[in-house]
């Protein structure tokens, strides 16, 4: 009987489709212990910040009342009343954004090219120029990394209130520049680390000068390194707050987290819980915007030159 | 066009007390090309970057026709390079690869484009300049690094395993391509190689490295009939000639049933009692298990037009009592017969040396004995 009902389906030749997903290989799929508890682990951290995330775009767009009673629900109130962004222009106005998101642009865009500008070479000659003592400059400027800044602002600030350059977004900049180049270096030394020797040589034979090979050669190749690095210091330096909050007074220099500083005293005081969480979303989401967009760029800059 | 010269050139690797290149004495003629062969870590590699500027030289010197080019900067050598990895610039495109150095020495762009269209044309490259490297094959990167060296009419070509990222076959065909477009350019030629048939089938001479030293620099087919020290003997040809220590004897070398004679400068310029008797697979007669050396047969590879036997022979040849290594039978022997000879596993046969092919060399020194 087996054979009978085989035949016809032996006879036309049976479509071969191909898996919608190739099989993995054995043993990665199953579920251990570990693989469940890390799984676990990493979902809730995921749902957490989307909880959080969630719950500060949604308080935004809130009022105080609201906020308090149904903290987890959709927003509703503003936009009954037909003013759903009340809370945004509000904390836009009081808290004066318009210059500080101006400053904040400028200060943050001019220090990380500065950053990358300075670093670049400076990585450059570490990894690959065979400078006498490189081995120990990288790790001295890597010490740099380790120390904190929050323990030295108080000499920070002494030598910047000497040169006059407290309360100056000029003398934030330098302070940022600074503090910023040894992480910097030390993340495009290993960038610059992990190109080809023979490029380098092939341009020498080729006959172009060190300058000129880190010019029309090394540069571009590190082109993926460089926009990583500018890109994780942008982020850095928009969040700054502590060193705006300490070397900056006057309102027509506040960047952005130094204004929501002010203003979160003044809405605290007249419960503008409301505002004030709008005013975190307008410092916020920008940069988790970008950080969207450029998330592969970022991850794949942070561990290239860690293996070969 | 320039001769090549090495006078002594010596380098040092840092923490190595022994130098990877130990004082080379090296002429080359102008358009000749010259291969340098050996096993990895023979110094090969460094000598050719030594040449190009790329390594500083400890001792010695090196010229390029009448200049002395030991310390000068290699942008000032007018060599050109084509790397193992080939080393293309992935952000430029195969015409401004080729274009790089002409461009840097500041020529006019009709006559740098000029250029670059004759180079591209000669390589069959001319559909690909606009292409990035990322998106060329194997083979047709290979011919850009070619390009790249040719476009610039250097004094000397310098190429480091230029065809060892090929495929076999691409590799086969890349090697004659290249042989006849020096023989074209007339382009003095430094080749460096670990492979000994591309040595053997590209070189006008080849020099044999080992250990940093230079063995042998002679023609292909002196390296393989006159080979100078067991090194290049065993390095040379494919399946290697077959070294067998032996004793000399009153009448001459005992190999089993064979007897091979000594002349008496032979018999002279022997260091110690025992000789290394060199046969290339060919160099075998079949005889008679009395007449020769009796060999097992262990396995046959069946070449079709050739086949080889890889055997051993349990025959004692060196004197008891002597290091391990040669007290020990069996004795491994490659023996080369007609293709699709009726030769079986486990088969015992007598082989005899054809007369003439015999090479013989001092056992304690590892030199050829004179003919």
């Amino acid at each position: 009987m087996t054979a009978e009902t085989l035949t016809p389906a032996a006879t036309d030749t049976p479509m071969r489709k191909a898996p919608r997903r190739p099989k993995p290989a054995p043993g990665v799929k199953r579920l251990s212990p570990l693989r469940v508890i890390g799984m676990t682990v990493v979902w809730l951290f995921t749902l957490f910040n989307i909880m959080v995330l969630y719950w500060l775009i949604a308080a935004a767009f809130k009022t105080p009342l609201e906020i308090f009673r149904n903290p987890l629900s959709l927003p509703n109130q503003l936009f009954v009343s037909g003013r759903p962004f009340r809370n945004f222009i509000y904390a836009w106005d009081t808290a004066e954004f318009g210059t500080a998101f101006l400053n904040t642009v400028i200060l943050v865009a001019v220090c990380s090219v500065v950053i990358v500008l300075i670093s670049a070479p400076a990585a450059y000659a570490l990894s690959r120029l065979g400078v006498r003592g490189a081995g120990p400059l990288t790790g001295f400027i890597a010490i740099g990394m380790g120390i904190p800044f929050q323990t030295v602002i108080i000499p920070l600030f002494i030598v910047l209130a000497k040169i006059k350059l407290t309360n100056n977004l000029f003398g934030l900049g330098v302070l940022y520049v600074a503090l910023s180049l040894p992480f910097t270096v030390f993340l495009l030394t290993g960038f610059f680390r992990s190109l080809p020797d023979e490029l380098e040589e092939a341009s020498a034979i080729d006959g172009a000068s060190p300058t000129r090979t880190f010019w029309s050669i090394m540069l571009p190749l590190a082109r993926g390194g460089l926009i990583t690095a500018l890109i994780l210091n942008a982020i850095g330096l928009w969040n700054e707050t502590l060193l705006a909050i300490v070397f900056l007074q006057e309102n027509a220099n506040f960047t952005l987290s130094r204004a929501l500083f002010t203003f979160y005293n003044a809405a605290a005081y007249q419960s503008e819980y409301g505002g004030l969480l709008a005013g975190v979303a307008i410092i916020v989401l920008p940069m988790l915007v970008l950080y969207i967009l450029l998330a592969r760029r970022i991850i794949t800059g942070l561990t290239l030159g860690a293996g070969k | 066009m320039a001769t090549v010269s090495f006078r002594g050139a010596t380098r040092y690797y840092a923490g190595n007390d022994k130098p990877s290149v130990d004082r080379l004495d090296l002429e080359v003629a102008d358009g000749e090309f010259l291969v340098l062969v050996g096993p990895s870590g023979c110094g090969k590699s460094t000598t050719l970057r030594m040449l190009a500027g790329l390594e500083g030289v400890d001792e010695g010197e090196i010229w390029i026709g009448d200049k002395n080019v030991t310390d000068m900067e290699p942008r000032a050598r007018d060599i050109a390079m084509v790397f193992q990895n080939y080393a293309l610039y992935p952000h430029m495109t195969v015409h401004e690869n080729i274009a790089f150095h002409l461009k840097i020495a500041k020529m006019p762009k009709d006559q740098r484009d000029e250029r670059v269209r004759e180079a591209a044309k000669l390589l069959d490259l001319e559909q690909y300049l606009e292409r990035k490297p990322a998106k060329l094959s194997g083979g047709q990167r290979q011919r850009v690094a070619m390009g790249r060296a040719i476009v610039r009419q250097p004094q000397v070509f310098c190429m480091d395993e230029p065809l060892s990222n090929l495929d076999a076959k691409l590799r086969v065909q890349t090697r004659t391509q290249i042989a006849s477009l020096q023989r074209r350019l007339g382009t003095t030629t430094i080749y460096v190689t670990h492979d000994q048939v591309e040595a053997m089938t590209m070189g006008d001479r080849v020099a044999v490295l080992r250990d940093g030293l230079l063995q042998q620099c002679d023609t292909p087919v002196g390296l393989f009939a006159k080979p100078r020290n067991v090194f290049v003997a065993g390095f040379i040809g494919s399946p290697a000639m077959n070294l067998i220590p032996a004793r000399a004897e009153d009448t001459g070398v005992q190999l089993g049933g064979a007897t091979i004679p000594l002349t008496p400068a032979q018999r002279a310029a022997l260091t110690g009692p025992e000789v290394i008797v060199g046969i290339r697979p060919e160099g075998w007669d079949l005889v008679s298990h009395a007449d020769g050396l009796t060999v097992t047969v262990e396995a046959v590879e069946e070449l079709g037009s050739d086949q080889y036997l890889y055997g051993s022979s349990e025959v004692k040849l060196v004197a008891a009592g002597e290091s391990v290594e040669e007290r020990e039978a069996p004795h491994p022997v490659v023996i080369r017969t007609p293709g699709m000879s009726a030769h079986q596993r486990g088969q015992q046969l007598g082989v005899r040396p054809q007369p003439g092919a015999v090479h013989l060399f001092d056992k304690e020194s590892g030199e050829r004995l004179p003919d």
